[in-house]
């Protein structure tokens, strides 16, 4: 199988299918390949905030400005990703009332609009917040679903032609003297290898940047910044609650659908599959976010989990927030003499819409296109939809148990019925592609139960093939979930850790040799 | 105020082992408990080791094993100490609905991952599971029941599986303990039979759920191989666990019989400890708060599950006595890199340590309390998990534990 296209993207993250849909909507055929499933990388990794501006300012007034443009814009294009649950900058007294006045104008300067809000006030909207408070500062920070906007994304791209290989890795890179031409690609879960040959090569990979220019013998200088985070049983606050202070380690409070996400820690990485989220790590989120919510330590906690953002190095500097979370468009024609290869990188989720039109203009400057940019404008394909939370509930609340059908998942109410959709359509190639597109196994047992109950319907299926490999799909996920798992087991999630351990070690003896793989635990 | 002679915290295997015990032998008892405990989880047969292979004799198995694990609350009892309390487990479980082993060593049951696991004592209604053969077996499922995924067994199992919609209820998102009711009901448990008949291919075992019914297990097993012309087996799967709550309402029956009180539902707040004996402990009941008093108490409130270990972000506590807990140094060492790995996680072997008579002890070994005993999984230096020794430990400790305070 050797295919041909305009442009091929590599990277499935929220900028390589951002500029498959700028790319569709402008008439430009376009493949993009993605290693792991969308959003692998940083896309899927962040604390799903959508950013006001105000975090950047006081401290970085472009970043802020390009934050409500496009905070503005998402809403507009994305209204079903995002809930508008509103932020607020809370002032602690040690925090002091002259930073909140310094963050007021800031924000005024930047275009966002603030209200302040007096310590009775603020406390009346977010009653679990400390009483110490000195006052907050509301601004239209919001939640946002960086999955649904990322498929969606390439939703809208394929109705208009583009296409998508995932679980495909770059290989190498087809050269004609100079020129990139093309890629080698390969198909992780089969093992087939092909070509796609193109006239340009977006580089989107995020901070796995390098790893592609290595296949033509470049580098650019990225800094790797590794952020930790928590995630809660329930929803804390009901708006988005940020400290008001200079941005530092847990600050950031996000509402996350029926829970929260506690963030995040900065540290220098070099290893870009380094997720571990160390105790102390774990500890200092805490600690530092107990300052806002007191009763935080009580708290369940079903997961951590940490994110590397690439940061795009412009000089020396020892503390990652220093560093501008800008992003870089690097055409390597002029960099490197290497033509047909640009680079994106840097960045965030919130600026991934003018990552993907910059790249975009940039692709058809060079092609001679004179097509203007459509996406700040053009709704996303599911944009009359409502916000997935709101709309889970309103369909379980028309439900009686016999039309509702069989629950798969006790914790998150997901219905059989999703998953059997989600198989019809024939495009999940692995567990973690269904538990990517539904919400099983991120609830409270992080899937102790429903992957059990999901690899039967699995096993069902593929019951005509004779596979009987689920055991080792079983223990594949365990040892995932442990990642996550492992860093908040204390209080009642090491009861739960407990009963889950004593299931699939104990009752199930998935620890024994034998009883590790494949069928008749033989192999 | 009553005073008792023995007061059991604690409802699992291990309390109620205790409770029977001291309550054959004449003493007056109050059981204490939050709830049914980790019976009703995972209690399905009587695992002693597991580590001893299927073919070698457990009394010598154990016996060495006890040698390489001095610490092991096996090493508290020996092999005739547990031997003994199997033996007195088995005596309240009479014909029809008995507990045998096949022999004196491990049989391997499969499990509801389609695995096998090693395991000593049996209800007669898993009897059939142990030693399949491939060809010979069907396991059945049930339509819209999700907590046993019958194809996953029957690939795992390398035999023929089916799954089929129960008789009369077409319900979706049935329950364990719904299907063991209606399994009760002898209409319903005949024609299911005749379902799976009309499935059967030649087979001569036939794998079900274990939910073979809670109040007569025996006459649903006889009824179904009756009718389907087949043995019949229960197949261990997710909590709840069926076959545990029989072992629960057996043990309740029989303490209730011999005068045992039962106090459900409620926490114990606190204790009083006055020179080194307990002197009283307090349970709340809300708004009240109620002093129970006896001789002797026993501890058996199990690891975090059930409530007898809690872990704080630093450090791991016993809450009821605030015993001293052997415990790995920090919250980093609790748990290794990685979920399956051949040695349990360093957490595991946390607990309550003690001297030969089951009292809790701190450094050097002296009792901390001369009245309290500690029995069951809240012992500390071992691993049940990983050594399929669960049920082993909460009967042979019960069992001592309450001896012990008998004797004092």
């Amino acid at each position: 199988m050797d295919l041909q296209t305009d442009v091929l993207i590599i990277g499935g993250g929220a900028t390589g299918a951002g500029i498959a849909r700028d790319l569709a909507l402008r008439g430009i055929p376009s493949i993009l390949v993605e290693r792991g499933d969308f959003t692998s990388g940083a896309s899927g990794r962040n604390q799903g905030l959508l950013h006001s501006g105000g975090r950047y300012a006081v401290n970085d007034p472009e970043a802020a400005r390009e934050c409500i443009s496009e905070n503005r814009i998402l809403r507009r294009i994305a209204p079903h990703c995002i809930e508008d649950t509103g932020g607020l900058f809370v002032s602690l007294p040690e925090d002091g009332a002259e930073y909140r006045a310094t963050f007021i104008r800031a924000c005024e300067v930047a275009g966002i609009e603030t209200i302040p809000l007096s310590p009775r006030e603020t406390l009346s909207l977010e009653p679990r917040l400390t009483p110490d408070t000195i006052g907050a500062v509301q601004v239209p920070d919001g939640a946002i679903d960086p999955f649904t906007l990322v498929v969606e994304n390439a939703r809208d791209a394929e109705s208009r032609g583009a296409r998508f290989f995932l679980h495909t890795e770059a290989t190498g890179l087809l050269r004609e003297g100079s020129r990139v031409t093309g890629a080698t690609l390969r198909d992780r879960l089969t093992g087939q290898e092909f070509t796609i040959a193109a006239p340009w090569v977006v580089n989107a990979t995020g901070a796995w940047a390098n790893q592609i220019l290595a296949l033509a013998g470049l580098k650019i200088g990225i800094a790797l910044s590794k952020g930790s985070m928590l995630i809660t049983n329930t929803r804390l606050t009901e708006r988005v609650i940020n400290r008001c202070r200079p941005p530092a380690s847990g600050d950031i409070i996000v509402p996350n659908d029926t829970v929260s996400i506690l963030g995040t820690t900065s540290s220098r990485s070099d290893d870009l599959e380094q997720y571990e989220v160390t105790p102390d790590e774990v500890s200092l989120l805490v600690d530092e976010l107990s300052r806002l919510i007191p009763s935080l330590r009580g708290e369940r906690f079903t997961r951590a989990y940490a994110g590397v953002r690439p940061l795009v190095q412009v000089g020396e500097t020892d503390d990652d927030r220093g560093i501008s979370r800008g992003f870089a468009l690097i055409d390597h024609e002029g960099r490197d003499g290497v033509k047909g290869l640009v680079t994106i990188t840097g960045g965030k989720l919130m600026t991934y819409r003018l990552m993907a039109e910059r790249t975009t203009d940039f692709i058809c400057a060079r092609m001679g296109l004179r097509v203007p940019c459509l996406t700040q404008a053009q709704r996303l394909p599911g944009a009359g939809l409502g916000h997935a939370l709101q709309d889970r509930l309103l369909w379980l609340r028309r439900q009686t148990p016999a039309s509702r059908g069989e629950i798969l998942c006790d914790c998150e109410l997901v219905p059989r019925e999703a998953v059997d959709a989600i198989l019809r359509e024939g495009k999940v190639r692995e567990l973690q592609d269904i538990l990517h597109r539904t919400r099983l196994a991120k609830g409270t047992c992080q899937g102790g139960f429903c992957v059990y109950r999901l690899l039967g319907l699995l096993n069902e299926m593929r019951k005509a093939e004779g596979r009987g490999d689920s055991n080792r799909i079983l223990r594949a996920f365990l040892e995932e979930r442990w990642k996550g798992i492992r860093p908040v087991l204390w209080g009642i999630s090491l009861k739960e850790e407990e009963l889950i351990e004593s299931i699939y070690k104990g009752l199930f003896n998935l620890n024994a040799a034998g009883n590790d793989g494949s069928a008749g635990g033989g192999e | 105020m009553k005073r008792w002679d023995l007061i059991v915290i604690g409802t699992g295997l291990a309390g109620l082992t205790a409770a029977r015990t001291a309550a054959e032998a004449g003493a007056r008892v109050l059981v204490v408990g939050r709830g049914i405990g980790s019976l009703a989880l995972f209690g399905n047969s009587i695992d002693v080791l597991g580590e001893v292979p299927p073919g070698v004799n457990l009394d010598a198995g154990v016996s060495d094993w006890i040698g390489t694990h001095p610490g092991h609350p096996y090493a508290r009892t020996g092999w005739e100490g547990i031997a003994e309390a199997l033996v007195a487990f088995q005596e309240l479980f009479p014909s029809p609905y008995r507990f045998v082993a096949a022999g004196l060593t491990n049989s391997l049951v499969p499990t509801g991952t389609g695995t096998l696991r090693p395991t000593y004592l049996l209800p007669i209604t898993m009897r059939a599971g142990a030693g399949l053969v491939a060809e010979e077996t069907l396991v059945v499922g049930f339509r819209g029941f999700k907590d046993f995924q019958g194809d996953t067994v029957s690939l795992h199992l390398k035999c023929r599986g089916v799954n089929i919609s129960l008789p009369r209820y077409g319900l979706e998102g049935l329950t364990a303990l719904a299907l063991a009711r209606l399994m009760d009901e002898e209409p319903f448990r005949k024609s299911l039979g005749e379902a799976i008949r009309g499935q059967k291919a030649g087979e001569k075992r036939i794998g079900l759920p274990a939910i073979l019914g809670l109040c007569d297990p025996a006459a649903v097993l006889e009824d179904l191989e009756g009718v389907i012309g087949a043995r019949v087996f229960e197949i261990p799967m997710l909590p709840p666990s069926i076959p545990g709550l029989r072992i629960f309402n057996r043990f309740r029956e029989r303490l209730i019989a011999k005068g045992a009180t039962f106090l459900m539902g409620n926490p114990v707040t606190g204790v009083t400890v006055k020179g080194g004996r307990c002197e009283g402990i307090r349970v709340c009941n809300p708004p009240l708060e109620t002093e129970y008093r006896a001789e002797q108490y026993i501890l058996a409130t199990g690891r975090f599950l059930g409530g007898g270990l809690w872990a704080e972000m630093d450090r791991i506590v016993e809450p009821v006595f605030h015993l001293p807990v052997s415990q790995p140094a920090g919250r980093g060492d609790w748990f290794r890199e990685r979920f399956f790995q051949p040695e349990a996680h360093p957490i595991h072997a946390a607990g309550i340590a003690t001297d030969r008579s089951l009292r809790p002890s701190g450094e050097g070994g002296a009792p901390l309390l001369t009245n309290v005993r500690v029995a069951g999984s809240i012992l500390a230096n071992h691993q049940s998990i990983e050594e399929h020794s669960r049920e082993g430990i909460a009967i042979a400790t019960g069992y001592r534990a309450a001896q012990e305070a008998l004797k004092a």
